[in-house]
């Protein structure tokens, strides 16, 4: 048996699709005149996703064996610390009351390691702030058509309400002489499923291999402490610098659309908490083949 | 430290604790482990208590989950594909209005290109009438690009290997969609077995260690490897590999690692062959014993 013909036999060409049934009745239209389909369409997977099923088959395995902390017996209870101000009077009821040194923020522990915990990707969000924005609203329309090709994303898109495409983010309180809340300041995008695999690829094979000077997303020194909330919090970000938005190819192709480059941070959002939370994260991407580097 | 204090204070805890060597390190015959104070139910007993049994050291051993992971995406099932197909297809008649202007210039050749190519992929999504163009229609330019595209052929690789076909074993592109695995044929007891890379942890050596050592000492210095953890992530207890000391124990104390590149060189004294193979493959030549030991550390697909 040739190659050719063991590859044949495996892949049957899909059959064709059924002549659509006969109408019966017509759908009913809405006030653009246009019809009102009787069910509700949302668009799933239309194909397999490499990087996800680079994570079932084998980083899931991996993760769990390298980030697994053995635990004999259960956990003690968490040790009550006292809080600052006696909680039953009346004075200090409704008023901040913080326990005895400190918040304990950073210190939350993590979740006992079970296949469930085992980190994933949850989601992206590309970021973007506009100075210019401040004073001229309308220079926003470049970075927003910007994240549009970056990310397909689009408000509902395929008839999913959970889409939420390109938001423009306000700001939320005032800083004399520059920030009114409810000023557009900026815009971001939230990218899941099978969108958030694709944008890794464009990532790790064509923008980063083609960044000048670029050794791997640049880690804290050793000694930081990992004792901050973004050390407990599964959150890596990095940014993006201006001349990085040439290299993505949905970009490349029309650079000179766009009004000027912009750069942008990415938050990769996984399910990793507690303490440790960040160091897991950053192996899960390492996994899907980010580089990380020290100074 | 605790135990040894709770031993000043007079409570009875085994001096063991305090002194314990590692699992790896040989005992020394100085420590020996006391017996317990005789507690009131023992005392109206006969003196002659028996001597506790001789205890023997269980013999560690580490062994290697060599594992190739897959090259390809798994071939979508016929049901999958077809719910892939039909979901482009709602994809695509419900997409946004693509923007010519944004992208091309007008009646460049590139814009052509994509229109010949655009209306390709909708004739193939929706069936004959879409994706076409009235006669009248035509320019020339559209039909010298279809003259050059004519020549033009997108080949997809084959899904299926030379070595599938010829059912090469030792070819690491063998069942690119599936978990590999190393096995090794080896002589245990007079009997021909297939055995994960498995070897003695050597005097005072730590397990990890012993793992990275067996990468080399089993399977050849000629391929990259990359272990996973320093935890192990299985163990295993052989019924009795050593005949001679019958109290002894084995363990065996599975660690995961990836080939990058290379192959597999095992030593010809010990191993008379070797094979990548898939679990259901591994299934079929291990005995149930193994088996039953080694089964829920590999991956089904």
């Amino acid at each position: 048996m040739s190659v050719a013909a063991a590859a044949a036999s495996v892949a049957p060409a899909v059959r064709a699709f059924r002549k659509p049934p006969r109408i019966r009745k017509s759908l009913k239209y809405d006030q653009h005149g246009l019809p009102i389909p009787h069910v509700d369409i949302a668009i799933r997977d239309i194909a397999p996703c490499r990087l996800r099923e680079h994570y079932y088959t084998t980083l899931q395995d991996d993760l769990m064996y390298m980030t697994y902390v053995h635990e004999s017996g259960h956990r003690p209870p968490p040790r009550q610390i006292r809080l600052r101000f006696d909680p039953n009077d009346p004075y200090s009821k409704n008023r901040r009351n913080s326990p005895v040194g400190g918040d304990q923020l950073g210190r939350k522990p993590a979740p006992v390691s079970t296949p469930q915990t085992v980190v994933q990707l949850d989601g992206i969000v590309l970021h973007t702030m506009q100075k210019d924005a401040i004073n001229n609203r309308s220079s926003l329309v470049g970075a927003i058509a910007a994240f549009r090709a970056l990310s397909g994303e689009t408000e509902n898109g395929g008839g999913r309400s959970s889409r939420g495409g390109v938001e423009i983010v306000k700001g939320k309180k005032a800083v004399s002489g520059w920030v009114r809340p409810g000023l557009p300041l900026g815009c971001k995008v939230t990218l899941k499923g099978p969108k958030m695999y694709d944008f890794i690829t464009t990532l790790t094979e064509f923008v980063f291999p083609r960044m000048r000077e670029f050794n791997g997303i640049v880690l804290p020194p050793a000694s930081s402490t990992m004792r901050t909330p973004s050390g407990v919090a599964g959150v890596v970000s990095f940014g993006l610098p201006p001349e990085a938005m040439g290299l993505f190819p949905q970009i490349e192709v029309n650079l000179d659309a766009y009004p000027k480059p912009i750069g942008f941070h990415v938050h990769f959002i996984t399910n990793a908490e507690g303490a440790g939370a960040q160091n897991r994260a950053r192996a899960l991407l390492s996994g899907f083949q980010i580089p990380f580097a020290r100074k | 430290m605790l135990a040894c204090r709770g031993i000043q204070r007079g409570a009875w805890r085994p001096a063991a604790v305090c002194v314990r060597p590692f699992a790896t390190e040989t005992p020394t015959t100085a420590q020996v482990t006391p017996s317990p104070p005789p507690t009131s139910s023992e005392v109206g007993e006969p003196t002659t208590r028996p001597t506790p049994p001789k205890k023997t050291r269980a013999s560690l051993h580490t062994a290697i989950i060599l594992n190739r992971s897959p090259l390809l995406t798994r071939t979508p099932t016929p049901f999958e594909r077809a719910f892939y197909a039909y979901q482009a297809r709602i994809h695509r008649a419900l997409h946004n209005p693509f923007p010519y202007d944004f992208y091309f210039k007008q009646g460049s050749p590139l814009e052509t290109r994509f229109n010949i190519e655009e209306r390709r992929r909708e004739r193939k999504a929706f069936g004959a009438p879409f994706g076409t163009v009235k006669l009248e229609e035509r320019d020339e330019a559209t039909e010298l690009m279809e003259m050059s595209l004519r020549d033009e052929t997108d080949e997809s690789m084959p899904r299926i290997h030379e070595a599938d076909v010829k059912n090469d074993l030792k070819n690491l592109n063998r069942k690119g969609q599936r978990n590999l695995y190393a096995v090794l044929r080896t002589n245990e007891n007079g009997k021909d077995v297939w055995r994960l890379p498995t070897g003695p942890v050597q005097k005072g050596e730590l397990l990890h260690v012993s793992a990275i050592r067996r990468l080399g000492d089993e399977c050849g210095r000629n391929m990259d490897t990359w272990l996973v953890s320093r935890n192990p992530i299985g163990v295993y207890y052989p019924p009795k590999l050593n005949v001679t000391e019958p109290e002894a124990k084995d363990v065996v104390f599975f660690y995961k690692a990836h080939i990058l590149a290379g192959q597999l060189q095992p030593k010809q004294s010990r191993y008379q062959d070797f094979a990548w193979l898939t679990k259901g493959e591994i299934r079929r030549i291990t005995d149930d014993e193994y088996w039953n030991g080694i089964k829920d550390m590999l991956s089904d697909f």
